[in-house]
């Protein structure tokens, strides 16, 4: 799914260090191209807002605003269900994550190997499974496996397929890291007498995993998200929570309003912490 | 293998699906995530916001809450629309937020002397963007954009989860009946690998002609 | 590590003892708040669900036998069952209580109080193409599943009973003329629930007709409603559930099949099967299966609970 991002922000990485601000596209406005700005502005946000208002209208017209329908969402045990949910989610992301960074990080210096085989078979694995939709592997985990006797609990249903994908991306991540260190920081590791696997692992890993942690964090954003494969597999977390609630009190789009408002403040907090180490990073 | 062979109509009928929807999300992302990554580096502060917001929402939501939303609740506001075409739009609006973010970071790469020597020519905004500052970026999104693509043909399988029934749906309907998981679904990753690797492939062809030699 | 399952089974034993309490308050609540959001019947029947579990029968300590199946559940202190916790009405959380509730639920509350004294119940959420892998390497002791006995299956897992029998049957949205058997669904788009047995069954019964599923019940519905098909195919007392609290909601003639469920079993396990035979025609003596029934089909299909269908009557059982 989210996956791939972590191939452009890999390869972005170096590109972004010199980076020009936006602002220098444009001369700053004057007092005429202002005043048109602000006419246009308010023109098109009145538009905007008309179309919101009359969405609206029809949501209620469709008796989708109806209090009675919103009133269980007011209450604490619809609340402690979703949250319940969300711990699971938080959960299998969590799991996911450290699995997935783990097989990363094998198979990011797998590929930088200097035996040919196990660069080899790393780049397959990378290049096969970045190209199969993380829906497919739940797929193959839900229906395959168990007909030749590996029927795994559902949290590991759901993990598994998710940690072998996101491994993929972390390793992209982690490689475009790794490449960012300036070569001289090798040379110089080998030149006092530090075996290739000390170099990396005492020079060249401590400076990569500095530069990846925004990364590392946007892709763990892309990973909560992919949980929602939950859905498929039945693992209660966040979105099969609610499709259980939506099931019992029959507001099935409220329930999935709410299941995206606590998406969004979830993940917008941990975006928001990802440019936080980025701008940390920049400054440094 | 004959539960693939037997099925390869219903099979092909997903692939075919799987690929209408790839292209034409694709087509409405690229047309979308540029406009809104041309909001976001503007001189307007309510364009940028709003393309602020529209990224935040968008990358933040799972896809496949986005789509049970649409497709359930888009009637509930009088739009009704099928369950393939609202399946192409939400795919187009989610991966917009992607491209947009790998379109913008690719102008921020273009070096700052590029805009000023434009603005300095006397070139507009959208004049500098258009023939300065884009060209150069373009150079240094293809990899990214193709990655996005590769992306958007694995996230159209989650339309199987709204009713559209293409390749993953179909290949889990197959298995349904054939109860053959493993050549069912390997033949469905095969299938799904190869539109990868085209969209690979394409990427590394664009990417020699846009680089620019200095 | 704590998956699901376990945290509702924390979430359970915590409860147990404030169980029958909240429930009460429970009726008082949806009595008193007129709620539509709360689905018919929710209340009142809890208590009814506990003093079904107060008149269960327990088994003789010389039924459990020893190294027996039975004898293992009871050490254990749970029993373990496939089951669902979205199937409304057999198998559906309750997320205010945390407990499941329906006629699958009550069943198997009362075959753990059989075995082992208390009606106590872990749920494993399952998928229904895993059921058999799940019994046969022993993640569960029995699946209640709407699971339709036949003698494919049979060859796989053992199956008890039937202890009901469900057929599907097809709703349109009130007003739609022209679909009075399954038969009319030909060569139009018919809704259905994914992973369903509606899926073969329409298109046993009409070969042409387009077949569109989404992953839930309310699911389906709203799609019926917002017309993305002519006509939802889903187990009968579903629908008439449906139907009940949306009036919108057609239910149009008869079931069109006859799917008997059993209760799961490891395969070639003849002392268990023997035993939850055995407990089955006493609940059903006792009328606690009828009591179950009222408190969960009986809440939306009229009438008396119908006479359970025979033991061992269906090929594979």
């Amino acid at each position: 799914m989210t996956n791939l991002m972590a191939f452009a922000r890999g390869k972005g990485l170096a590109a972004a260090k010199g980076g020009a601000p936006a602002r220098l596209l444009f001369d700053e406005p004057g007092p005429r191209a202002r005043r048109r700005i602000r006419v246009a502005t308010v023109v098109a946000s009145l538009a905007v807002l008309a179309l919101l208002l009359l969405a609206v209208r029809q949501f209620a017209a469709a008796g989708q605003l109806d209090a009675a329908r919103w009133q269980p969402y007011a209450t604490w045990p619809m609340w402690r269900y979703l949250l319940n949910g969300l711990w699971s989610t938080l959960l299998a992301a969590v799991v996911s994550a450290a699995l997935a960074m783990a097989g990363g990080l094998v198979l990011a210096l797998g590929r930088l190997s200097s035996r040919r085989p196990v660069r080899w078979a790393s780049a397959a694995y990378i290049e096969v499974v970045r190209t199969v939709p993380a829906l497919l592997l739940v797929y193959v985990v839900l229906f395959a496996l168990p007909r030749y006797g590996l029927d795994l609990p559902l949290f590991w249903k759901l993990v598994v397929p998710l940690a072998v994908s996101n491994a993929a991306a972390f390793a992209g991540i982690f490689r475009a890291g790794v490449l960012s260190v300036d070569r001289g920081q090798t040379e110089a590791g080998l030149a006092i007498g530090l075996t290739r696997g000390r170099t990396m692992r005492m020079i060249v890993l401590p400076q990569a995993a500095r530069r990846v942690l925004p990364s590392i964090v946007s892709q763990s954003v892309g990973l909560l998200k992919d949980t929602s494969l939950g859905f498929v597999v039945s693992y209660a977390e966040l979105l099969y929570s609610g499709k259980v609630l939506a099931n019992y009190n029959h507001l099935l789009i409220q329930t999935y309003i709410v299941v995206a408002l606590v998406y969004l403040v979830v993940n917008a907090s941990l975006s928001k912490l990802a440019r936080t180490l980025e701008s940390r990073q920049a400054r440094a | 293998m004959d539960a693939l062979s037997g099925n390869l109509p219903a099979l092909w009928d997903g692939l075919v699906v799987t690929l209408r929807l790839t292209l034409l999300a694709l087509a409405g992302a690229f047309a979308i995530g540029a406009v809104v990554a041309t909001a976001r580096v503007s001189p307007v502060p309510v364009l940028r916001a709003a393309g602020t917001v529209y990224v935040e929402t968008l990358q933040n939501i799972p896809l496949l809450v986005l789509l049970i939303l649409a497709v359930f609740g888009l009637p509930e506001i009088g739009v009704q629309a099928g369950l393939f075409t609202t399946a192409v739009v939400v795919i187009a609006l989610y991966q917009a937020a992607y491209v947009a973010e790998a379109l913008r970071s690719g102008i921020n790469s273009v070096a700052a002397g590029q805009g000023e020597a434009a603005r300095a020519l006397g070139l507009t905004f959208t004049a500098s963007l258009r023939h300065v500052v884009l060209p150069q970026a373009l150079a240094t999104v293809v990899q990214p954009l193709g990655n996005i693509v590769i992306m958007l043909t694995m996230n159209t399988s989650l339309a199987a989860a709204v009713g559209v029934v293409e390749l993953t749906a179909a290949a889990n309907r197959v298995n349904l009946i054939e109860a053959q998981p493993i050549p069912i679904f390997v033949g469905a990753g095969v299938a799904y690998m190869l539109l990868a690797s085209v969209a690979g492939y394409v990427t590394g062809v664009l990417e020699r002609r846009l680089a620019i030699v200095r | 590590m704590v998956h699901a399952p376990a945290l509702s089974r924390m979430r359970r034993a915590a409860l147990t003892v404030a169980a029958v309490v909240s429930m009460s308050a429970m009726a008082a609540c949806s009595a008193e708040g007129g709620s539509p959001a709360v689905p018919p019947g929710a209340g009142a029947p809890e208590t009814a669900a506990a003093d079904a579990f107060a008149n269960a029968p327990v088994a003789a300590a010389s039924e459990i036998l020893p190294g027996s199946t039975m004898e293992k559940i009871k050490q254990r202190g749970e029993l373990i069952v496939g089951g669902s916790l979205d199937a409304p009405l057999l198998s559906q959380q309750n997320p205010v209580t945390g407990q499941v509730e329906g006629f699958d639920a009550d069943l198997g509350k009362m075959l753990a109080k059989y075995i082992i004294g208390r009606p106590k119940v872990k749920i494993v959420n399952s998928a229904s193409e895993t059921r058999e892998a799940l019994l046969s390497n022993g993640t569960v002791d029995v699946v209640f599943q709407t699971y339709t006995i036949t003698p494919e299956r049979a060859e796989q897992v053992a199956f008890a009973g039937p202890y009901y029998t469900s057929g599907l049957a097809v709703a349109v949205k009130k007003g739609i003329t022209g679909i009075t058997k399954p038969e009319d669904l030909d060569g139009k788009t018919v809704i259905a629930g994914a992973n369903t047995p509606a899926i073969p069954a329409i298109k046993k019964v009409a070969p042409n007709a387009e077949i569109v599923t989404f992953g839930s019940d309310p699911e389906c519905v709203q799609a019926l409603k917002q017309g993305r098909g002519v006509a939802y195919v889903q187990d009968q007392s579903l629908l008439v559930a449906n139907g009940k609290s949306d009036p919108d909601l057609q239910v149009v003639g008869e079931p069109f099949t006859t799917d008997p469920y059993g209760i799961g079993l490891k395969h070639a396990d003849d002392q268990m099967k023997t035993f939850v035979n055995g407990w089955l025609k006493k609940i059903q003596d006792a009328g606690l299966w009828q009591q179950a029934w009222k408190n969960s089909i009986g809440t939306v299909v009229q009438g008396e609970a119908p006479a359970p269908p025979a033991i061992g009557s269906v090929p594979g059982s």
